[in-house]
């Protein structure tokens, strides 16, 4: 495989005057990126341990395909404050992850989390086999995670709540809520940013800090 | 509904109160990942260098997992783990 220079995989990624010299250079970036996805799938997941080497390697050439694609849309976004090969790989391993969590989470309904109207999980049986602690303490405990729930349930929007607690509770990643709330990853994470800081000011406002909550709750 | 961990409330409750008015969102944090990276790779402090970058790394899951293996493929192709798995497969 030939090395490159930046300058060098842009310009041969992009000779239409000479289509000989762009296809070795897509199949070069494509099979560097193939490989770094089978790495990733047969070394770095543990979720993948049960599929065949012939599996991943089916896998890693679709997703580099697809990368590659992605690659060549959106080379005018290439900053060159990194090696050319570290931007694509970025590029390719967000392909493998987006598509493994969409399989992964396909059957997520965020209706059914939120449909019983009672999104919360119960934050009040949440540590209580973790740490035994004294009654005065535990009721202060008990108290700090009221003041959170209710927080929750009342300085939020409906929008807002389900969110957080898909993300933030369930651990649902925020490609998959962002698609069912036919919203995008970034306006999601905006969303949540706005949740974060009504709650800041709510939870301040009662005297919470976050220095008060590790220290109440701390293990010993 | 099931119960949470304590690590989890914890994590929340950082969540909520290491909020920024000026934080980095998912779309500046990916922009960042490769120089980022090098910048890990070469031993440079990142904090220093990308500390908007860090701090969303440290809120954002979905950044972090992308993040985590691109500098785990990045590190395995400089030391040819990324060789060796593919002529693995061979």
């Amino acid at each position: 495989m030939a090395q490159r220079s930046n300058e060098q995989w842009l310009d041969d990624l992009t000779r239409e005057d000479d289509p000989l010299r762009q296809s070795e250079a897509l199949a070069d970036l494509t099979r560097r990126l193939q490989r770094g996805i089978f790495y990733y799938l047969s070394r770095e997941r543990s979720d993948m341990t049960s599929r065949s080497y012939g599996e991943l390697e089916q896998m890693a050439e679709d997703f580099a395909q697809e990368a590659t694609l992605r690659v060549l849309k959106n080379l005018h976004s290439f900053r060159g404050d990194s090696l050319f090969t570290t931007w694509a790989t970025k590029v390719a391993v967000r392909v493998a992850i987006s598509e493994l969590r969409r399989a992964r989470y396909k059957d997520f309904s965020l209706e059914a989390l939120t449909g019983d109207g009672e999104v919360m999980p119960d934050l009040s049986d949440s540590f209580g086999t973790e740490r035994p602690v004294g009654p005065e303490r535990s009721a202060e405990q008990q108290d700090v995670i009221g003041k959170i729930e209710q927080a929750i349930q009342e300085a939020l929007t409906e929008r807002q709540r389900a969110a957080l607690v898909a993300v933030g509770l369930q651990g649902v990643p925020l490609e998959v809520v962002a698609e069912r709330m036919d919203t995008n990853r970034n306006a999601l994470y905006k969303l949540l940013h706005d949740a974060r800081s009504k709650l800041k000011a709510t939870l301040e406002h009662d005297g919470i800090s976050m220095e008060y909550v590790l220290k109440l709750f701390e293990r010993s | 509904m099931e119960s949470i961990s304590l690590e989890k409330l914890l994590g929340i409750a950082g969540a909520i109160f290491s909020v920024h008015e000026d934080e980095l969102d998912c779309e500046g944090c990916d922009a960042e990942m490769p120089h980022l990276a090098e910048i890990i790779e070469a031993g440079e402090d990142p904090k220093k260098l990308l500390p908007a970058v860090v701090a969303h790394l440290e809120i954002c899951h979905d950044c972090r997992e992308e993040f985590e293996a691109l500098l785990a493929v990045i590190r395995a192709e400089h030391s040819g783990a990324v060789l060796d798995a593919a002529h693995g497969a061979e």
